[in-house]
Parts: C-alpha cells; sequence; structure tokens
C-alpha cells in the first residue's frame, strides 16, 4: 500500500513543486514591483480595498454597533458621576462661552477695520471611517467618500476640533487616511505664541513627537500646536493639539481631535496655495523694467486683488 | 467512501477561505484607533500552522499565497513578501507533517516557533537590505511571543470546532488509499 501511494507521487511531486515555485516567485515579483514602482501597485492596492472592504460593510457595521452599544452600557454604571461631571464642565464652558462671544465681536470689529479676506475656498466634504488599518503597526482608517466625491492624495482630514491626518491612497468609493499617530506621518507645524516652526513626527504612540524645533527653550508645555501650510501641503491654521513633556524631556503634541471615537471625518478642499511668481510686477509698473518679461496671468490677477485690498 | 472524503476536503478548503476572511474582517472593524503598547496575535498565522500540520490538504498553497496576499493588501504590509514567506514556510511545515504525527505536542509547537520566528526574520532582513521603513522590533517580538502562546488554543478550537485532526491510523485519504 505506501509503495503504491509512493509511486502515486512520484510523477505528482514535481509539478506540484513547479507550480508552489511559480507561486512563490509571483509573489515575490509583486513585491519586487511594489519596491521598485511604488504608485503603481499602491494604487492597485486601493482598489482591491476599494473593492473588497465596501462588500464587509453590511457585517461591519452591526458588528461595530453592538460593542459600541456594550462599552456605552458598561459606561452607564458610572452615569451618577458623569452626571456631576458634566454639570461641572458646563459651567466652566458658559465661562468660555462668554469670553469667546465678546472676542467674536471684537474680532469681527478688527476685522472690518482691517478689510481683510478671509479664504473662502476651504470647504469639506465629510465621510464616516469603515475601517482601521488592522495592524498594531499603521495607524490609518479607511473612510467611504474617494475619487468619486473629488478626493485627491494630500487633502488634509480633521474631527470637529483637530487635524487627524492626511488622504493617502485613493480608491473609487474608498480613501485612506494616514492619522498623525503613524509612524510614517510628518506634518510641518507652528506653535502658536512663540511662533516657532516644528515637524509634528508620528511614531506609533498617541502622543506625536515634536522635532526640527530651532529654539525648545522657547516652547512651554500648553502651547497650542497648530499646522503651519510650509510646502503647500496643508492650509495653514488647522489646530493640532497642545505642547506636553513625556518622562524623557523630549516634547510632544497631545492631540486635540478625539482618537477615541473617530466616527465622521472632514476631508478639507485644498485647491492649492498661490504662488506669486513674478515680484516686480507688485512693485513697479511693467513698462520701467529693463527687460520686460511676459506677465503670467495669475500674477495679474494677483496684483489687481492687492490694488482692490490696499 | 472515496468520493465522500473528496466532498470533505473541497468543504474544509472553503471552510478556511471563510475562516480566513472571518479573521481578516475582525481585524479591520473600526473600534481602536489609539496606538496600542502591545500587539495581539496574529491568529491567521496560527490557524494556518495548526491545520498544516494537521491535514495539509485542506489548505494547498495557493490558497495560503491568496488569503495572505489579500492580508497584506488590507493591512498597508508590502504586498506579496510575508505571502510568500508564508507559502515557504508552511511548505516547509508541510513537509516534516509526517514525521511530527506521532511526536508529542511540545515537538509540534517547536516546530511552529522556529519556522514562525524563521519566517519573521527572513522578512526584517529582505525589508531592512531594500530599505522598507520596519515596524518596532518590540512590538513585533510582542506579537510573535503572543502568536505563539495562542498556538494551543488555537490548535483546540481547530481540533474541536472544525474537527481538522490529525490523521489517525486506518483513516483513507482522496484515492481511498491509507495516509
Amino acid at each position: 500500500m505506501a509503495k503504491d501511494k509512493s509511486q502515486a507521487e512520484d510523477y505528482l511531486a514535481p509539478l506540484k513543486r513547479l507550480l508552489l515555485g511559480v507561486l512563490v516567485l509571483c509573489l515575490v515579483g509583486l513585491f519586487l514591483v511594489w519596491r521598485i514602482d511604488s504608485p503603481r501597485v499602491e494604487r492597485f492596492r486601493a482598489a482591491v480595498v476599494d473593492r473588497v472592504v465596501p462588500s464587509f460593510d453590511w457585517a461591519m457595521a452591526p458588528v461595530t454597533a453592538t460593542v459600541n452599544l456594550v462599552r456605552d452600557f458598561q459606561s452607564y454604571q458610572r452615569i451618577v458621576q458623569q452626571n456631576q461631571d458634566l454639570r461641572n464642565e458646563l459651567q466652566t464652558m458658559k465661562a468660555w462661552k462668554e469670553a469667546a462671544l465678546q472676542l467674536e465681536q471684537e474680532n469681527a470689529r478688527l476685522l472690518d477695520l482691517n478689510k481683510v479676506r478671509l479664504d473662502p475656498r476651504l470647504t469639506f466634504v465629510t465621510g464616516v471611517v469603515l475601517a482601521d488599518s488592522g495592524s498594531p503597526f499603521r495607524q490609518s482608517v479607511l473612510l467611504n467618500v474617494g475619487a468619486r466625491d473629488g478626493i485627491v492624495d494630500g487633502w488634509a482630514t480633521m474631527d470637529g476640533i483637530g487635524l487627524v491626518g492626511r488622504i493617502s491612497g485613493v480608491g473609487r468609493d474608498t480613501s485612506r487616511v494616514i492619522l498623525l499617530t503613524d509612524p510614517a506621518s510628518r506634518i510641518p507645524a507652528t506653535i502658536q505664541p512663540s511662533g516657532q516652526a516644528a515637524i509634528v513626527q508620528g511614531d506609533n504612540t498617541a502622543a506625536p513627537l515634536i522635532s526640527f524645533l530651532e529654539d525648545p527653550d522657547l516652547v512651554r508645555p500648553g502651547d497650542r500646536v497648530v499646522s503651519s501650510g510650509d510646502g503647500g501641503v496643508f492650509p495653514a491654521g488647522l489646530l493640532i493639539g497642545q505642547v506636553a513633556t513625556d518622562p524623557g524631556g523630549r516634547l510632544r503634541v497631545i492631540l486635540a481631535a478625539d482618537y477615541e471615537r473617530l466616527e465622521f471625518l472632514r476631508v478639507l478642499r485644498n485647491p492649492g496655495t498661490e504662488v506669486i511668481r513674478d515680484p516686480g510686477a507688485l512693485v513697479a509698473p511693467r513698462q520701467e523694467r529693463l527687460t520686460p518679461a511676459p506677465l503670467p496671468a495669475d500674477g495679474a490677477t494677483l496684483s489687481e486683488t492687492e490694488d482692490s485690498n490696499g | 467512501m472515496a468520493e465522500g472524503s473528496a466532498t470533505r476536503v473541497w468543504g474544509m478548503r472553503l471552510m478556511y477561505l471563510a475562516l480566513a476572511l472571518a479573521l481578516i474582517f475582525a481585524k479591520l472593524i473600526p473600534l481602536d484607533f489609539q496606538p496600542q503598547a502591545w500587539a495581539g496575535p496574529d491568529l491567521l498565522v496560527a490557524f494556518t500552522f495548526a491545520w498544516v500540520l494537521r491535514r495539509p490538504e485542506f489548505v494547498p498553497a495557493l490558497s495560503i499565497g491568496l488569503v495572505v496576499l489579500l492580508a497584506d493588501l488590507l493591512f498597508l504590509r508590502p504586498p506579496g513578501l510575508w505571502a510568500a514567506l508564508m507559502v515557504l514556510g508552511t511548505q516547509a511545515l508541510r513537509n516534516r507533517a509526517r514525521n511530527l504525527r506521532d511526536q508529542p505536542f511540545v515537538m509540534e509547537w517547536l516546530a511552529v516557533a522556529v519556522v514562525f520566528l524563521a519566517i519573521s526574520v527572513a522578512n526584517r532582513l529582505v525589508l531592512a537590505i531594500l530599505m522598507v521603513p520596519q515596524a518596532p522590533l518590540g512590538l513585533t517580538i510582542i506579537h510573535m511571543m503572543m502568536t505563539l502562546i495562542c498556538y494551543p488554543v488555537v490548535v483546540m478550537l481547530s481540533q474541536w470546532v472544525f474537527g481538522v485532526r490529525k490523521a489517525a491510523p486506518g483513516d483513507l485519504d482522496r484515492l481511498g488509499q491509507r495516509i
């Protein structure tokens, strides 16, 4: 019996080994192609995610809802305590609301005096979180808006309050947000009262590091960290969080966005910052230049707005 | 008899695919967005190894390759590398499955640990050589330890819930021959 079996395997075994080799070669080949031409394979990945994850959604939504329900139920046990805390917070908030209203009126008056125009083009698309990264080593979420809704790689994503991350990988119906806590995330930022420029660098912990800071002595824990718009990637002035010092003495950001519950995220439409290409046109009329250069259309509109602003 | 066992084999192959999809799905559920200080076990690897050592015919190399490739794509890992290493690792275990069948469980556990360690080290080496950014080492070690600690539980689940046992003497294979 055993002899028959080994004879049957004799002609099947080389074939199986060949197919196995082909399979392994295909997989290794895919990996090498990814290493050489990453954007193409990443687009393929986005397409696969786009196909697979929404088809899980019918099952994922009820499971997520049930688990969240159970968690909420656990929190009912502390309801009296919570009620007390909320009352206290509400009292503090009322004081802040009063201060905010006064500041808003003052701000409006000052803006009116200076005839400042805020950028009206900063609109947003809101998406629902479909899935997380599924791996303990990466921090990202998947949104249910994609190229169909006009999402573009690199746009900033916020929850109601603070910056959450940036779009990286867009499928037709889905897009991936790399969170600020991901090891691959680097965001140019400004630290508010001192105006120092820095980079907020994710390192797979809840509070990202602040690096490339010019003068750490000017920065205190509690300072506000906002995005700086350097490099033209992000709009400037989005709140990221507050500075804190960790036990090792390094500066970190406590994020303003509520990472415990990311449910709806706003993707900010960013049409890109206008670049001033022709500095001479702003300073002096075109005729007086020694070597007249053709004025680009952007420059012309820019100088017009400058006139009406001034 | 032979036909009955053939349908069972195909049923269990589909069962493996369904189980793998369920495990991937469970990991994708958006519940926890905070980075964690520790990493949970990789149940997909543990189940694959347990099934390969018990009934190699339920988990052909092709289905392992496809399932792990899908996981690579969904979990933002470098696509293809871990899948290729898993296919090679399971093949190494598959070749030892007949010898390990008569050994105590500890030997099997040890073999799984050695193979898992080997493919993890190979993974990190290849990524280091090609200068791909890697996960932190500490987290990877915790991940491996958790997977190995969970392995006996996974084996028990496979045996009692899914009925994947080691072939006993007298069992027949697809062609109606003794295994």
